[in-house]
């Protein structure tokens, strides 16, 4: 066996495994950021009742973040969804805010977890490895949605 | 209040470098293996043999330690001498994820100590929390989430399976609160108060900076005079902002002088204060049309403008939450810089002075008993 067929032979593709591990980190990191905005924003809501639901509701969505994250792990097609909803809907949202003069993405952290982090879970979820991780269980996604 | 520091900045250009690196060589020695180098296949095979996430942290702290060696000019004596230390630390690691099995531990231990000492350098005042820090934090959360997730399953007992899964979201959570914590204890000098930014000025106001900024209140009193009814005012094109019981203070916006910089006769906002007998006529606003470029100062320091950010406002209008951090707000609420603005009080406003930012706080307790 020549040199150059021994690493053609090596070059596997990263094993399709690898992304709902890697999205379920990245989505748990984006979980606990949205937890300690709905939990900061609880002092201000005193005094305007009306935060007290916005407030109430990041952190409700934080936790389904969460539950997402953990079903992502475990390969729930129902949990991949899901998130590619919730992340394209946040990436269009910041791409609509960067547009706007308001400053809401200026330097390299808006940038990084405004953009770069959901485009990337999007991108691993909707790759062809991504497609393939989530095809190979049925039964995760009657346990995720249970 | 999270700006990225000037001597920072080769920090980005070596990610970038890093970057562009990481993706050629990867693809360089494969060509060669291809066409037979014999030193480029062992490398080649490493390197396809690693799994996507051990790549990928692999790469995280290659990053983050190319960051930490680029920011060591800036960086003087104990804190330079660690960045060092840190730097080359991560590229070890780094390097020794495609070549060891016993690199994940050490790799573990390391992005902690790291992400847990810049926590304590900011909450003890010895760092600034700029973006690029911050921003380097985030590379080794998300590292580190990643070779947490490469640890065997271990014995399946309930408390293993909680600290588990809790673990590395109280992390992240903590490194948020105590980069949060240690930016509102210290606030650098251009800082009014959280989330206003002041426009730098000089330390001393020239004899014909005085006049200018007196006759800028005289001009701007004498102007808007005519708005003590706030009927007026909307006659005449301000548009009232939102009431709240949480801000005692109203502002009247005008769109039409949106474009007119700093002329008592068009003021871009009037603001009055929520008194019991309604509301009270006490100063007006000057806003420059875009955020980042402040106005003229007649009065040097005296006539300081200052711009608002880190402030998530809602839907309804309020400011109500600071921004984190990693830059995220409450949902239905989003981080807005406002344009630089300066405040003219007509009315006496304490030790906080006629162009302060903020009204002074018994001032304003006294207009809302009046």
């Amino acid at each position: 066996m020549s040199i150059a067929s021994r690493v053609i032979t090596a070059k596997t593709p990263a094993s399709p495994s690898s992304v709902p591990e890697i999205t379920s980190v990245l989505v748990v990191t984006q979980a606990s950021f949205s937890l300690v905005a709905g939990l900061s924003a609880i002092p201000f809501s005193i005094v305007e009742p009306g935060f007290r639901m916005l407030s109430l509701l990041t952190i409700l969505v934080a936790i389904g973040m969460f539950w997402l994250a953990r079903n992502l792990r475990r390969q729930g097609r129902w949990a991949r969804r899901c998130v590619i909803a919730l992340e394209a809907l946040s990436l269009a949202a910041s791409l609509l805010l960067m547009l706007l003069p308001i400053g809401a993405v200026r330097g390299p952290v808006p940038v990084l977890v405004n953009l770069v982090m959901p485009a990337s879970v999007l991108w691993l979820l909707c790759s062809r490895s991504g497609r393939a991780a989530f095809r190979r269980t049925g039964r995760s996604d009657a346990r995720g949605a249970a | 209040m999270y700006d990225t520091a000037s001597e920072h900045a080769p920090a980005i250009a070596a990610a970038i470098l890093l970057l562009a690196v990481l993706w050629l060589i990867p693809r360089t020695l494969s060509m060669l293996a291809n066409r037979g180098i014999r030193w480029a296949v062992a490398p080649v095979d490493v390197y396809r043999r690693a799994s996507a996430i051990t790549k990928l942290a692999a790469g995280l702290m290659l990053l983050t330690g190319a960051i930490h060696l680029a920011l060591i000019p800036s960086h003087e004596g104990a804190t330079g001498f660690l960045f060092v230390i840190d730097g080359l630390g991560f590229i070890a690691l780094g390097v020794a994820a495609f070549l060891t099995s016993w690199w994940r531990r050490p790799a573990v231990l390391w992005l902690v100590s790291t992400i847990v000492a810049y926590v304590i350098w900011i909450i003890a005042g010895w760092e600034t929390p700029d973006q690029i820090g911050i921003a380097c934090k985030l590379i080794e959360l998300v590292a580190l989430g990643l070779v947490l997730r490469l640890g065997p399953p271990g014995r399946r007992t309930w408390p293993r399976r909680v600290w588990r899964a809790v673990a590395f979201p109280m992390l992240v959570s903590l490194t948020t609160v105590g980069i949060w914590v240690g930016g509102l204890v210290h606030p650098d000098a251009l800082h009014a108060h959280p989330g206003a930014l002041l426009q730098p000025v000089a330390t001393e106001a020239t004899p014909d900076q005085r006049e200018a900024a007196a006759r800028l209140i005289t001009d701007t009193r004498a102007s808007i005079a005519r708005y003590r009814n706030p009927a007026v005012a909307i006659a005449a094109g301000f548009k009232p902002g939102p009431a709240s019981s949480a801000e005692p203070l109203r502002h009247f916006e005008n769109p039409a002088n949106a474009k007119i910089i700093l002329d008592p006769n068009h003021p871009q906002a009037l603001v009055y204060a929520q008194t019991k007998h309604g509301l009270q006529l006490i100063g007006a606003m000057y806003q420059m049309p875009r955020a980042g470029q402040w106005g003229p100062d007649p009065g040097g320091p005296l006539t300081q403008w200052h711009q608002h950010e880190g402030i998530c406002f809602s839907p309804f209008g309020f400011e109500f939450s600071f921004e984190t951090p990693f830059w995220t707000c409450p949902l239905g609420s989003t981080s807005i810089t406002t344009p630089p603005m300066l405040h003219v009080w007509i009315i006496d406003n304490g030790t906080q002075g006629p162009f302060a930012a903020d009204l002074d706080q018994t001032v304003q307790k006294q207009l809302q008993g009046s």
